[in-house]
């Protein structure tokens, strides 16, 4: 029935660090993204969105490492792959990367041509020449004129150099996309421009897509199904669907509330009160519940088990309260709805 | 505008320089309190002698016909006569450059390249104990006046472990025999390598800092830069991903390695006197205390010369490095 591309199956990555206190950036985090699926993945600032992207291309900084669980990219782990292995035969021409801030992420000093040349040398047997043809071809593709390869980056506005950049993705043919914020520095015109151009990719590459952002509407609007992420844990999981209209993880709740729905206009934005957790050793508790309105002792006591969600299928909430989740978030946000209002007459 | 004509205008430009400089020189020593002359007038001459002297040395002309006369007269490659010496200041001054040289050159382009080298290693390894004592001894080592760490390493090395002569280029004697032959040959003497040392491992020490701090804040910096991170993610090398740091974190080295040549050639002057190395410092510094204006104005014009020169070929270089650095308005 599922047809998994990628699979993180209780992945904990970790940095080290010079004090021996180790960041344990990504614990125990389980998801996986079926073939043809985009899969939207959300968090706060320092969850460890970019970190799972980095560790799924083998592109960690030097200290930091995958230390337990499995990555599977369709049905083979590849977390142990030797970088020459890797190369060879899964970076780029099976996942490749739209990175987080585009405009800054070519080489300044490099022809975009040679960039694309000194990618191809690692990857593939091409000469030059078939190097630079393909670079136009997919120059041509993403809508940028092909007398422009010989360019450098500062000679591109910042909505050309995203589209050289996912000429670069698309450029080993991938099936899989991980694409780090691709829409965070740009305009909101250039954005749609760009979403739709990622969203025309699907059915004319046949592409899958992990997609990291943390713009909600981002997800709602181009995703089949997402994950949510908070302090290094997957907070919860399923199809886009699922998670917006039965979430059961306490910040999947809070974080669909702080933003505005154009369904309910008049809707009090909830806030999340608190900080992002410092993830300094070992994390064998709810990273939520600090923050977490509903928190009970037991939730400091171990690292919260997935919930399946009854009636659903694959949908997931990392939270030993779940099921009670659902009245809990209707009280609550009602109460708080009224508060706010009274304090809004007093003005 | 096109790569040439701002080539052209760029030269234009430095041309200038020089001349503004050599004209400012000209007015400023003419307009010090004391007399130009004052060290050929001797005790005891009467005013016709005094006059007779002026006149033989053009300086009872208007101003303005001896500042054509220096003009013409640089133009024609003649810089003057010496005081102090009655022989013109062109040649006295030349072999005084290439001793400069000689010593600065090698010295401060092992400085850049020791201290480039150094700052990248432990730019790669940020908070480390490495780099704290290395940022720290290299800023000891600047901070100690120049000429007090030549005084310390000929206490060391030629006072005490005798291993080393104390100052000069070559012993008089030896000077004596290679007078008459090509300068290059004194290079196959150990002799002039064992003088050569201690000016040189000063000159080593006491410049390290600039490139080496220089160079260690390039590379942190550009090691956090994205296009990085996305080299790595395209799954490049490790040893390629450092040549790119290295190519990247150089260009503000290499944007200050001939402004700091160009600058020391003439300027390292309290370390050749504490060394006696006969080159341009250690002339100047006899020149001032001698007030022979001449040999000074010219010395000037000569450091000034040289760091204009430096800066043009900077500016040169970096359209090349760079391409982010294009001339103005050249879009195609």
């Amino acid at each position: 029935m599922t047809d998994p591309i990628l699979e993180f199956e209780d992945v904990d990555i970790r940095y080290r660090t010079e004090k021996g206190n180790d960041v344990h950036a990504v614990n125990d985090a389980s998801f996986s993204i079926n073939r043809h699926d985009y899969f939207g993945l959300v968090g706060e600032s320092g969850c460890g969105k970019s970190t799972i992207a980095d560790a799924i291309v083998g592109g960690l900084d030097a200290n930091g490492e995958v230390t337990s669980g499995t990555i599977r990219y369709k049905g083979e782990e590849i977390q142990d792959y030797s970088e020459k292995e890797f190369n060879r035969n899964v970076r780029w021409k099976e996942i490749s990367v739209i990175p987080q801030s585009s405009m800054n992420s070519l080489d300044p000093v490099m022809k975009l041509s040679n960039q694309a040349v000194e990618m191809a040398k690692y990857h593939t047997d091409l000469t030059k020449t078939e190097a630079v043809d393909r670079l136009r071809e997919l120059f041509e593709v993403v809508g940028l004129s092909e007398s422009r390869i010989h360019d450098y980056p500062h000679q591109f506005s910042g909505g050309m150099q995203q589209r050289a950049i996912i000429a670069f993705a698309l450029y080993l043919r991938p099936s899989l996309i991980i694409a780090d914020e691709p829409t965070t520095a740009l305009d909101v015109i250039m954005q749609d421009q760009i979403i739709d151009y990622i969203n025309g990719l699907k059915d004319d590459w046949d592409i899958s897509m992990l997609m990291i952002t943390h713009d909600i509407s981002v997800v709602f609007e181009n995703c089949d199904s997402m994950a949510v992420m908070h302090g290094g844990q997957v907070a919860e999981t399923g199809s886009v669907v699922d998670v917006f209209d039965r979430p059961r993880h306490p910040y999947a709740i809070l974080l669909q509330n702080a933003f505005p729905d154009v369904r309910f206009p008049d809707r009090e934005l909830a806030v999340i009160d608190g900080h992002p957790p410092q993830l300094r050793g070992e994390v064998d508790f709810c990273t939520f519940a600090d923050r977490c309105p509903w928190a009970k002792p037991e939730c400091r006591e171990g690292a919260p088990d997935p919930q399946a969600v009854a009636g659903d299928d694959d949908h997931q909430a990392w939270c030993i309260r779940a099921d009670e989740m659902e009245e809990l978030a209707a009280d609550h946000l009602d109460r708080n709805a009224t508060e706010e209002s009274i304090l809004e007459g007093e003005r | 505008m096109s790569r040439l004509s701002y080539f052209v205008r760029r030269t234009a430009i430095t041309v200038g320089l020089i001349f503004l400089v050599a004209s400012a020189l000209f007015f400023f020593f003419r307009a010090m309190p004391g007399d130009y002359s004052s060290l050929l007038i001797q005790q005891g001459m009467n005013p016709e002698q005094i006059a007779q002297l002026r006149a033989d040395w053009g300086l009872d002309e208007p101003i303005y016909v001896q500042y054509y006369e220096y003009i013409t007269n640089l133009l024609t490659g003649n810089a003057g006569q010496s005081f102090r010496f009655s022989q013109p200041v062109w040649e006295l001054v030349a072999p005084r450059i290439l001793n400069s040289f000689v010593l600065v050159a090698p010295a401060i382009t092992a400085t850049y390249i020791v201290g480039g080298l150094f700052g990248a290693y432990i730019g790669r390894r940020r908070g480390s104990p490495l780099e704290k004592s290395g940022i720290i001894s290299v800023s000891v080592f600047h901070s100690i006046p120049d000429f007090f760490l030549g005084i310390m390493l000929i206490a060391l090395f030629s006072s005490t472990l005798g291993i080393f002569p104390t100052s000069g280029m070559l012993s008089p004697a030896t000077m004596l025999q290679v007078q008459d032959q090509a300068y290059w040959q004194r290079f196959l003497l150990p002799e002039f390598w064992r003088h050569y040392t201690l000016p040189f491992m000063t000159v080593l020490l006491y410049f390290m800092q600039y490139p080496t701090l220089i160079m260690r804040n390039s590379v942190v910096e550009v090691s956090d830069q994205e296009y990085l991170h996305y080299h790595r993610l395209k799954g490049l090398p490790e040893s390629k991903l450092l040549r790119k740091i290295i190519r990247h974190a150089s260009l503000p080295v290499i944007t200050l390695y001939p402004i700091s040549l160009a600058a020391s050639i003439s300027g390292l002057v309290l370390i050749e006197v504490v060394f006696n190395w006969p080159g341009i410092g250690q002339l100047l510094v006899s020149s001032v205390l001698a007030r022979d204006f001449p040999v000074i104005q010219f010395v000037f014009l000569i450091a000034a010369t040289w760091v204009i020169i430096g800066n043009f070929l900077v500016d040169l270089l970096y359209g090349v490095l760079d391409p982010r650095v294009s001339v103005a308005g050249d879009e195609d």
